[in-house]
């Protein structure tokens, strides 16, 4: 058996008025990758801050190479050979690729002057350990997301890490990066580096993970060979309750009748000449890679982007798309990827976010807004979606992740939406919500309203659409009918390699 | 993912919440205001004189000015903006009243002329930011300039008197009853209007609400169908409509338009603004915030004055309780 390079034993943590970890042991064995898996509120990324030196534990132990050890900050963890990857980079963007990874440590010159060169040299090094050819005096903001990423891994190496946590790595990035990165983590492992690795994103652990721990509430559940336990196993430990069905039973039927009729959608180097028709009841996904135009079509329809031709009826009728508000009052609505950029006023109150976009509803007067009114309107909201909150003036940013969705759709009902965009709806949202929101979705559909979804997991595509629409570079390859396809039909035509299209 | 924060106020009940958001704003004004009585307290105390009703009057009036800038400036503040063209509107706006009332228009029309000039300027700022997509801080900052150099230029930089009755709005007062009590002046009773007005506007109206939203997450304020440009060009306006207010009030105390007049008021307002607790990364800020903390800038400067401290003990006390106003809020929103 490989070593044991970390071993964590009986450590709590609490903050005031919650016990974020309650007597948490874990292991960690040289060239291993350990995935780390729980639910949001599970104590995975307080258990990684102790371990990096950002907290410190209540009680318990830790050891470190068979000794004791106990960091006090995340320099100490980081010299000591422990690295951490965020999932917001830490990074700067606007230096280069050299001087991010040698920040706060530059090599200077007898001049006291940067040492460019040797940072260069250096830099080349460590990426070529990576198997990564990038230029080191490029300038970070540059590169792709997922490269700024390997600079982030490469970083981390130059400290001599053998341990590397990573946190959600494969949020921002598109399939053949997410390859590139478990190549670089097949590199790392091969060279004894030992990975801890976190994802919410369970189906991508099959092709890297070791070994498996499972967290709820704060407290440790079980530790598996990969190989050893099923998915749906893993799924009822993070919940704690068996979850039946992944998706709903699904009852909306799509009626003949056309709710928003797509045409010639075209925006210069993005979209090329889109048409489709969405029917009133009808779940329509948009499936397609990174890049493939998903969430630019979806903007396009909202009218958020400019067009540079193409036009769309709304119950037969033109809707001019100069900006959301002509949308918006047509009946559409947009709920974007980025909730908290661009769904939600995240330092305001719940009810205020649930009015914002047809405060007019609550000011019968003068544009003077009748609180009473804004109350009721909004009690019946958080009722009927069972938002969990303590008050109708809660600031929506102390909210979780799905409340807060449902607060957006809330504020979209609250208009009269027809049309209701999805945009990757379920991201980072933890695997007991997500079902919520695929009930919520298909009530609405059941309602009479018409729903587009995007989404980037293929198997929610296929459990919650009627028909799927695959983009692929801004094109439309096909318009399938969900239960006749299949994943791979679907990922071949994403990919661009599907013959012939049937739009 | 796993934040504590998060979880706590979703997990618990109402108590929980109290201790977070806009709460914990009320309890920033409540401490604030609790700033203004200690400092009441100390120099009624400390200097002869200060709590008499002469003294308290006059205090009011000379804050008026600030208050009404503070305000101002606030609703740009709160859209993550920022207007440093208020000094050089003001003295425009003074001065083109009281050229207007020099050439023979009635008076309340000539001050009418002049708001309208402010609420260009602020036009011009508006659309500046929004149409050119400049920051507020160059946009309002290159203003600055171009408005002062208008002001020094339609004058030949003269100051020039005005007819005798456009003092009346600065120099009378209402309710005079003898020596004891020689009345509210207008200033302060239009400082209150204008406090009561844009508390209604910021807080009960649409116009208050997208303010609001704007600051807090502009995108998402854009998705919402929130007119984002009109709501900016709106606030500007407001501020520069307020500084044009406080140009007229200054005008018609000095009975005299001056070209030269108020350059920095900008600063004193903002400051008291921030005082208040608006922040200036947006979404924060209340009116009261800004009365308040030009009333703590104007108990300082009164104060101070009468216990015979000289100009410079006073910038070096008033900009101290600025850092020290906001770091305070700082350490506070920390834990």
């Amino acid at each position: 058996m490989p070593e044991v390079i970390l071993e964590v034993e009986g450590v709590s943590k609490s903050f005031p008025g919650v016990k974020a970890l309650d007597k948490v042991s874990f292991d960690l064995r040289k060239g291993e990758v350990h995935a780390l898996v729980g639910e949001n509120g599970a104590g995975k990324s307080t258990l990684m801050k102790i371990l990096s030196g950002v907290y410190q534990a209540d009680e318990g132990t830790i050891h470190y190479k068979g000794k004791e050890v106990r960091f006090h900050d995340s320099t100490q963890a980081r010299d000591a050979g422990i690295g951490i990857i965020y999932q917001e980079l830490n990074l700067i963007p606007h230096l280069s690729v050299s001087a991010n990874i040698f920040i706060g440590r530059e090599p200077l010159t007898r001049l006291g002057t940067l040492d460019e060169k040797r940072m260069n040299r250096d830099a080349v090094a460590i990426l070529d350990r990576l198997n990564l050819h990038i230029d080191p005096t490029v300038r970070l903001n540059r590169l792709p997301i997922s490269k700024q990423q390997m600079v982030e891994v490469a970083k981390s190496l130059s400290f001599d890490s053998e341990v590397l946590i990573m946190d959600e790595p494969t949020s921002a990035l598109t399939e053949s990066e997410i390859d590139e990165l478990f190549s670089v983590i097949h590199t790392l492992r091969d060279r004894g580096v030992a990975i801890i690795y976190i994802s919410h994103r369970l189906e991508e652990l099959k092709h890297i993970v070791d070994r498996i721990s499972i967290f709820r509430d704060g407290r440790y559940v079980s530790t598996d060979d990969y190989t050893a336990i099923s998915m749906e196993e893993i799924v009822s430990r993070m919940v704690g309750r068996k979850l039946e069905n992944i998706f709903p039973v699904r009852h909306n039927v799509p009626t003949p009748e056309k709710i928003l009729e797509v045409r010639g959608i075209r925006r210069t180097g993005v979209l090329h000449d889109i048409s489709f028709d969405l029917y009133r009841g009808e779940i329509l996904g948009f499936a397609g890679l990174m890049g493939a135009g998903r969430s630019e079509l979806a903007r396009a329809i909202f009218g958020a982007d400019p067009i540079d031709a193409g036009e769309i009826l709304m119950n037969g009728r033109k809707v001019s798309l100069r900006s959301p508000s002509e949308s918006i009052q047509a009946g559409i609505a947009y709920l974007s990827e980025n909730r908290k950029q661009e769904g939600l006023a995240v330092k305001m109150q719940l009810a205020e976010n649930i009015t914002m976009a047809n405060v007019g509803a609550v000011s019968p007067r003068l544009g003077v807004i009748s609180r009473p009114r804004e109350m009721n309107a909004c009690r019946q909201y958080v009722e009927d979606l069972t938002i969990r909150t303590p008050s109708l003036t809660q600031i929506v940013n102390n909210l979780s992740g799905g409340n807060q969705q449902k607060v957006v759709v809330a504020k979209w009902l609250f208009c009269d939406s027809k049309v209701l965009i999805f945009d990757e709806p379920t991201r980072g949202i933890d695997v007991g919500t997500k079902f919520a929101i695929y009930e919520l979705i298909e009530r609405l559909a059941r309602e009479g309203v018409g729903v587009i979804m995007i989404s980037s997991e293929l198997p929610e595509i296929m459990g919650m659409t009627d028909r799927v629409l695959v983009l692929h570079e801004g094109c439309l390859e096909a318009t399938l009918v969900t239960k006749n396809t299949t994943q791979e039909e679907i990922l071949n035509y994403a990919a661009g390699l599907g013959k012939g299209t049937q739009s | 993912m796993s934040d504590p924060q998060t979880r706590r106020t979703v997990d618990h009940g109402p108590e929980m919440a109290a201790a977070t958001g806009r709460s914990g704003a009320a309890l920033d004004r409540f401490l604030t205001f609790g700033a203004v009585v200690v400092l009441f307290a100390v120099f009624s105390i400390t200097a002869k004189n200060f709590f008499t009703m002469r003294s308290i009057l006059s205090l009011a009036l000379q804050t008026s000015t600030t208050t009404i800038m503070g305000i101002g400036v606030t609703f740009t503040i709160i859209t993550a903006g920022i207007d440093l063209s208020i000094g050089s509107v003001i003295a425009l706006t003074g001065t083109v009243a009281v050229m207007a009332a020099i050439a023979g228009v009635p008076i309340w029309a000539s001050m009418f002329v002049g708001l309208l000039t402010g609420a260009a300027c602020g036009a011009a700022n508006g659309l500046l930011i929004t149409r050119l997509k400049l920051p507020p801080f160059i946009a309002t900052l290159g203003m600055m300039m171009v408005v002062r150099g208008v002001a020094l230029t339609i004058t030949n930089a003269n100051a020039k008197p005005a007819p005798e009755a456009f003092g009346g709005l600065g120099n009378d007062t209402l309710f005079r009853a003898g020596p004891q009590f020689p009345g509210i002046s207008y200033p302060v009773l239009i400082m209150i209007g204008v406090a009561l007005v844009f508390h209604f506007i910021l807080k009960r109206t649409r116009i208050g609400r997208y303010t609001y939203a704007v600051g807090s997450t502009e995108e998402a304020a854009r998705l919402s169908g929130i007119k984002v440009n009109r709501v900016k060009i709106i606030n500007y306006v407001f501020s520069a409509l307020l500084a044009g207010l406080v140009g007229i009030i200054l005008a018609s105390r000095m009975v005299t338009s001056q070209p030269n007049s108020a350059i920095g008021y900008e600063l004193n307002a903002i400051a008291a603004s921030v005082i208040g607790g608006t922040s200036l990364m947006g979404g924060m800020g209340t009116v009261g915030g800004a009365v308040i903390g030009s009333f703590i800038i104007g108990i300082l400067t009164v104060g101070l004055t009468m216990q015979g401290a000289n100009y410079f003990m006073q910038q070096i006390v008033i900009g101290l309780v600025v850092i020290f106003a906001v770091a305070f809020d700082q350490i506070r929103s920390r834990r």
